[in-house]
């Protein structure tokens, strides 16, 4: 068939191989640029930003612990305006990832823990929002002044 | 995961930090980015709010030093463990081993970096 190729040689392979015979797995020309594929790799793509966000976050505390003046030219190179692009950019994907993953995680709970059932779908949802917003706002608080 | 992959042992102590990466350092890295990262830069908040002083008070407390560490380190492993399943979504899952060791080792030396920052405060 043109256009395909062969899919990863233990793709859907299971544990131990069966008796019958199977045609070994072939990637569709087209899955590249599926929407399933999209999702995914958007998904994918803010692990790379993640990983950057944290990096500075990093940066800056370490440059706390080093005094006074290396803390200040920290907070210069945040106030560069790339900076604060780069801060928006990981904002966005930190709550894209949040509402993707709250969105799955009421799914994907066992339909008992032990002897209690799972609360309903829509009440895990609501406190999983619930603790974002309010972890939100207590921390932001703190740390724009507004509390201690 | 195929059965024998290096990685395989440590898949569950990944899963843990990456389940609590995605879901506690996402919560905790919203109002640092928020607050640090782009309020008060543009000015939006007072000056005095993110002062060296009061900065490290309040980073320097117990409690400040535990939350700067999971707001540090918990992110990075979603990071990492993201940031491997993407080459595996675009096709190159046989070189998971040395993408997959590559990412979590990134990982742990950022951790690494997340301890000492906090400790040296």
């Amino acid at each position: 068939m043109p256009d395909r190729k062969a899919s990863h040689p233990q793709a859907m392979a299971p544990r131990v191989p069966g008796r019958t015979r199977t045609a070994p797995p072939m990637q569709p020309a087209s899955w590249r640029t599926s929407t399933r594929m999209k999702q995914y790799s958007r998904f994918g793509m803010t692990g790379w930003i993640y990983l950057l966000a944290s990096l500075s976050a990093i940066e800056m505390v370490y440059a706390l612990g080093s005094g006074p003046e290396a803390y200040e030219q920290m907070q210069r190179v945040f106030a560069h305006p790339l900076a604060v692009l780069f801060h928006a950019i990981c904002l966005f994907s930190v709550g894209y990832v949040l509402v993707r993953f709250f969105g799955l995680f009421p799914k994907a709970q066992p339909a008992r823990i032990g002897p209690l059932k799972p609360p309903p779908q829509p009440v895990v949802a609501a406190m999983l929002y619930g603790a974002w917003i309010g972890i939100t706002v207590v921390l932001g608080a703190i740390l724009a002044g507004g509390v201690f | 995961m195929s059965q024998g992959h290096p990685l395989l042992k440590l898949e569950p102590l990944i899963w843990f930090l990456f389940g609590q990466g995605i879901l506690i350092g996402s919560i905790l890295l919203t109002a640092w980015l928020l607050v640090v990262g782009i309020l008060h830069p543009l000015g939006i908040i007072a000056p005095e709010a993110l002062a060296y002083e009061r900065a490290h008070m309040l980073a320097s407390h117990p409690i400040g030093r535990l939350v700067l560490f999971g707001l540090l380190a918990l992110p990075v492993w979603k990071g990492a463990h993201h940031a491997r399943h993407f080459f595996i979504d675009r096709g190159h899952a046989e070189r998971d081993r040395v993408i997959g060791g590559l990412c979590y080792v990134v990982a742990s030396l950022l951790s690494v970096a997340a301890l000492v920052s906090v400790i040296r405060l």
